[in-house]
């Protein structure tokens, strides 16, 4: 019996070697992966250099060995190869990207922040997990797959985190904002941008979810940290944090929180009229709520808002949809018949 | 199931025909294919149960129905073939119900298309109505679940609702039958050509009715003169992938030629016999 | 390309549709949705007129009742236990009943035949093989579907699905699934295949990836026979007959239970893991409430539902019947191939409580799952004693008194059979949905490999702390 184990063992294992072998081509696979490595060593290494170049500093072997952690002898053959290719000229120490290697190096990051995008808007991917999950994926995607994305998407100007996207011809709308810290006090500003290099950093404003789109006000700034507020809570920052947060004057929209309601926040039997989506909503669940018809001017009462609220149902148009809190969170309606409602909400943006 | 490949010298005969085809409808046995579209929960299953005699499992809850099912009719010696879709809100979310029922819609250009609504929920089975009429021209509304209206208190005022859409409107109560028979008749008068309609296409709203028009000449441009014109400059303006490929391989100006085809039906003889 | 007139391409069309697409922003859909209704609106106020509302009142009423957080759930398995309670005490005379017949039949047909001289190998073959195994399907499986299935799907038809979806979506919520997920688990009960078909409705990739790993966790009708059986031998019989089938219906509640929590759990250990990220956008409508039409539930659930799974099941047990016969009837080294083969896999067999002709049976069963207590059975008759088998009781002593079935046999059994792989048409509709080898390997492995170590764990402390 004990020797009957064994064999079958065996057995099931050549069995599955072979059957895997003659399935899934490991030669073939291996080939076409080490493809994708070198696309990705040139790409990581142009995008490197166009870093570099955007904050008017020289790139260098030492500062591409440090990214790309390759060792000499192999970043040296990299270099070589891609100066080849004709991608790249050094000038002494210093590495500069040619016309062409600043097309492609544009493409990544074009591909790059599309694919955040795409993650953030379709699939819903958390802020904080987009940057990794877009390192792998924009050494994959194809020009045509770029553009039907792009396109599908909307032609977004920004990524989640506020970068500009660069179009298909390379070109770039530079980003017009200020450093939290160089924000005057009081004065409402809305995030357009947050940094998510170093990641310690980035992981502290996403703790504190400040994200784009988010409105805030400076309440106090002092040597060793800034006050803020969304309108909700108030947030304490260091001025190493804010500093990788940037915004602008506040536009006019209909997050203007003082008229405005979230659908989340009105109780069982209450009745409103739908005012706007969220801007924050996007892609596949804006698309959502607009079919099924919360659109603005909508009636909505909240029918069903059992336990803490989440999920309600809502009837809306005829037809009574359960949302989730985050999706109510989105909707902004006027004249909740609750009358002390309103005067709770508007109180932040009169500080 | 193998999708029936249209040679070239059938194709020119019978473009409708090679459309359908390609979407995988067997068409050996019928005559005329008819869609069925509808938001979920309107009963559209029953419907689909009470026309063709199959029993294609129903229930009250939506996205029952994710895959799309076929079966058949025959009225006045014509042999329909009623192709189910998977009930929607809308058919411009991409997702991938809404795709299958899309695409159907515009690529397969079945012969006339019921959609289903909920008469105590009018409002909102009216967007995907207009969706539809967007689409195509041969359309019949059947306004369903008219017991539970009455009910509710409801009445519903179908003449009205078929002045205002353009196209028929039936009242119906799938559940007992009541209303199938007009509901018939309403769709074979529409592919007859009996009843003329004038699907009702709100005009584009004015921030963006530029954009609309100045693409739609474009499209004249190419000669895709399809009754569907605005619907695909509106996907177009929206990045829609599927629209986008289909300008490109030349599948639309493929349907635009399927639709001036002269005298549909015969061609659709020739081609059923063609294709076997 | 030197055309004398530039003509215009579908490319120029689309570089223009871009470029318009780019000017207007990424507000185009909303208005083409807002005039979509707007119009719709005009038209619906045209059309409609509204005499009262008093009809919604009842269905809030309902509604808050359903949903509400005291009642709601309790409500929920109230329902659940009582449909498996009917069931369960529903189903026994009938299985009976069914089994004394068909036996019955067997026994005439192989006398007709020995009267005929015809070799004993075919008769044993036909009937001693194919029919018995036939004969157990349908006695064992029939009654139980003919009276779930109605039950199930009047709660289907009225409506209250959706508000079950309603209701445990906080749960899926913190899972990091979609509330959908619920209805899909709901459509399991029927069919595990289906349920995955019905994940569609899912939008989120990852959410539907999770919902379609995860169905094979709740115990589908053809394995609800195998749980009703052990529930009713073991579980029943522990009890005074008057609470006995009470018992069983818990224990079979409990087991599904058991299956929502591990749905929970791994769909939790998922979204963390391979398949991070957050609950996305969920909205799910609450149909009005409707009533069933009579005629169509005994449709839907007998012909579609019940006759379809019984049909499927006799299709596999056919030629599984014969294998086993085989198996049992040709010897090599003086014991059987079953023998051997049971043998061999006997150790891990019992290292998770279970033994070797069990295990055997789940292989053999991989195409299907309705036949995992008819095989078992036939193999242990047919290795052993050539007893007619005339309901529950008869059941019992062969496992019990010949093959030392104990109560954590059952309760392993009722364990493994909610816990381990999908039956191959899952496994291949998981395939089809996916596209993917990778997830249809981890969809076919994992359950099994938490069914491996949930049984091994409950055996080990079991005989650890000296139970059984």
């Amino acid at each position: 019996m004990e020797n009957g184990w064994i064999w079958f063992l065996l057995a099931v294992g050549a069995l599955l070697t072979g059957s895997l072998w003659v399935r899934l081509r490991p030669l073939a696979r291996w080939h076409r992966w080490r493809a994708l490595r070198e696309r990705a060593l040139f790409e990581d290494a142009l995008k490197h250099l166009l870093t570099f170049e955007h904050s008017s500093r020289d790139a260098t072997v030492e500062s591409l060995a440090g990214s790309l952690r390759l060792s000499q002898k192999r970043l040296l053959r990299l270099i070589a190869r891609m100066e080849a290719a004709g991608l790249l000229h050094s000038h002494g120490a210093a590495l500069h990207l040619s016309s062409e290697g600043k097309q492609w190096a544009l493409r990544v990051v074009r591909a790059h922040r599309l694919w955040e995008r795409y993650l953030a808007d379709e699939a819903g991917v958390p802020l904080g997990e987009l940057h990794h999950a877009a390192e792998r994926a924009e050494h994959r995607l194809t020009p045509e797959e770029l553009d039907a994305l792009d396109a599908h998407l909307g032609h977004p100007l920004r990524d989640p985190h506020g970068d500009p996207i660069p179009t298909a011809t390379g070109a770039v709308t530079p980003l017009e904002a200020l450093p939290l810290t160089d924000w005057p006090l009081d004065q409402p500003a809305q995030i357009l941008h947050v940094e998510d290099e170093p990641e310690v950093i980035f992981k502290e404003i996403v703790a504190e979810d400040l994200r784009p789109g988010t409105r805030v006000w400076v309440l106090e700034r002092r040597p060793e940290y800034l006050i803020i507020s969304d309108g909700q809570v108030e947030h304490r920052l260091t001025p190493v944090v804010a500093a990788n947060i940037h915004v602008a004057k506040a536009i006019e929209g209909p997050s203007q929180p003082a008229e405005l309601v979230r659908l989340a926040d009105l109780v069982e039997g209450e009745e409103a009229e739908v005012a706007a989506l969220d801007p924050d909503c996007r892609g596949f669940s804006r698309r959502r709520l607009l079919d099924l018809g919360l659109t603005p001017g909508a009636r909505v009462r909240v029918e069903l808002s059992p336990a803490f609220g989440d999920p309600r149902a809502v009837r809306v148009r005829g037809s009574l949809i359960a949302l989730r809190r985050e999706q109510a969170a989105q909707v902004w309606v006027r004249g909740g018949s609750r009358s002390d409602g309103k005067s709770q909400h508007a109180g932040a943006s009169q500080s | 199931m193998k999708p029936v490949q249209p040679t070239m010298s059938t194709c020119e005969t019978c473009p409708a025909h090679a459309q359908l085809a390609q979407m995988g409808i067997d068409l050996r046995k019928y005559d005329r294919v008819v869609a069925l579209a509808g938001n979920p929960n309107t009963g559209k299953s029953t419907v689909f149960n009470a026309l063709t005699g199959l029993k294609q499992h129903t229930g009250n809850w939506p996205g029952k129905t994710v895959t799309r099912a076929e079966g058949g009719f025959a009225w006045g010696g014509i042999r329909y073939k009623l192709v189910d879709l998977p009930g929607t809100y809308s058919l411009l979310s991409a997702s991938q119900d809404e795709e299958i029922a899309r695409n159907f819609l515009l690529f397969g250009q079945p012969d006339c298309t019921i959609v289903v609504v909920d008469a105590t929920a009018l409002e909102r089975n009216l967007n995907l109505v207009l969706q539809v009429l967007e689409i195509t021209d041969k359309a019949v509304v059947c306004v369903n679940l008219m017991d539970e209206a009455r009910r509710k208190g409801l009445e519903v005022d179908v003449r009205s609702l078929s002045r205002d859409l353009g196209v028929p409107a039936v009242p119906t109560v799938a559940r007992t039958g009541e209303g199938l028979g007009d509901l018939i008749r309403a769709v074979t008068e529409v592919i007859n050509g009996e009843v003329r309609t004038s699907p009702r296409r709100p005009p584009a709203p004015p921030e963006v009715r530029d954009a609309v028009e100045e693409l739609l000449q474009l499209a004249d441009g190419l000669e895709l003169s399809l009754p569907s014109a605005r619907w695909v400059a509106y996907r177009l303006l929206e990045g829609d992938h599927r629209v986008r490929q289909a300008l490109l391989s030349g599948e639309l100006a493929q349907l635009v030629t399927a639709q001036a085809a002269p005298s549909r039906r015969a061609s659709r003889k020739i081609a059923l016999e063609g294709a076997q | 390309m030197s055309d004398r007139v530039h003509t215009l391409t579908p490319q120029d069309v689309l570089v223009r549709a871009d470029a318009l697409q780019r000017k207007l922003g990424g507000r185009f859909r909303d208005k083409i949705v807002e005039s979509l209704y707007d119009e719709a609106e005009r038209i619906a106020r045209r059309a409609v007129h509204t005499r009262t509302d008093r009809h919604w009142d009842l269905d809030q009423r309902i509604d808050r009742l359903v949903t509400s957080p005291i009642f709601g759930m309790p409500l929920m398995l109230f329902i659940l236990a009582v449909i498996f309670w009917v069931t369960i005490a529903g189903a026994n005379y009938p299985s009976e009943l069914l089994a004394t017949g068909l036996f019955w039949f067997e026994a005439r047909a192989v006398e007709l035949f020995n009267a005929w001289g015809i070799p004993w190998w075919i008769t044993g073959f036909l009937w001693h093989g194919v029919y018995r195994g036939l004969a157990w399907v349908v006695s064992v499986m029939l009654p139980p579907m003919a009276i779930f299935f109605p039950m199930f799907t009047i709660l289907e038809d009225l409506g209250y699905l959706p508000r079950v979806a309603f209701n445990l979506d906080w749960l899926f919520k913190k899972a990091g699934a979609h509330g959908k997920q619920a209805l899909t688990m709901a459509m399991g009960f029927g069919c595990n295949a289906a349920g995955v078909i019905a994940t569609r409705t899912i939008d989120s990739p990852r959410e539907r990836l999770i919902a379609i790993l995860t169905n094979n966790f709740v115990p589908c009708n053809g394995r609800f026979p195998t749980l009703i059986m052990l529930a009713t031998i073991f579980v029943a019989a522990a009890f005074p007959p008057a609470l006995a089938s009470l018992a069983a219906a818990g224990a079979v509640v409990a087991v599904v239970l058991l299956g929502a929590l591990f749905t929970l759990l791994v769909s939790w250990g998922l979204s963390r893991t391979i398949l991070k990220g957050e609950a996305s956008a969920f909205t799910l409508e609450l149909p009005p409430y409707r009533r069933p039409s009579v005629m169509r539930i005994l449709y839907t659930s007998l012909i579609d539902r019940t006759l379809f799974v019984l049909w499927r099941a006799i299709i596999v047990a056919i030629p599984a019947g014969a294998v086993i016969w085989i198996l049992a009837n040709i010897s090599v080294g003086g014991a059987s191939l079953a023998q051997h083969t049971a043998d061999f896999l006997n150790p891990l067999g019992v290292a998770i409580g279970l033994d070797g002709v069990i295990l055997l049976a789940y292989v053999i069963a991989i195409p299907a799952n309705e036949i995992v207590v008819p095989t078992i059975l036939m193999m242990y008759l047919g290795t052993g004693m050539m007893i007619e088998l005339e309901g529950f009781e008869q059941i019992r002593a062969l496992l019990v008194d010949q093959h030392g079935w104990t109560l954590l046999t059952a309760v392993n059994l009722m364990l493994f059979s909610l816990l381990h792989n999908p039956c191959g048409t899952t496994i291949w509709t998981i395939w089809k949905e996916t596209r993917s080898r990778k997830w249809t390997l981890v969809g076919a492995l994992m359950p099994l490999g938490i069914g491996f170590l949930v049984t091994f764990l409950t055996a080990t402390a079991v005989r650890a702390f000296g139970w059984i």
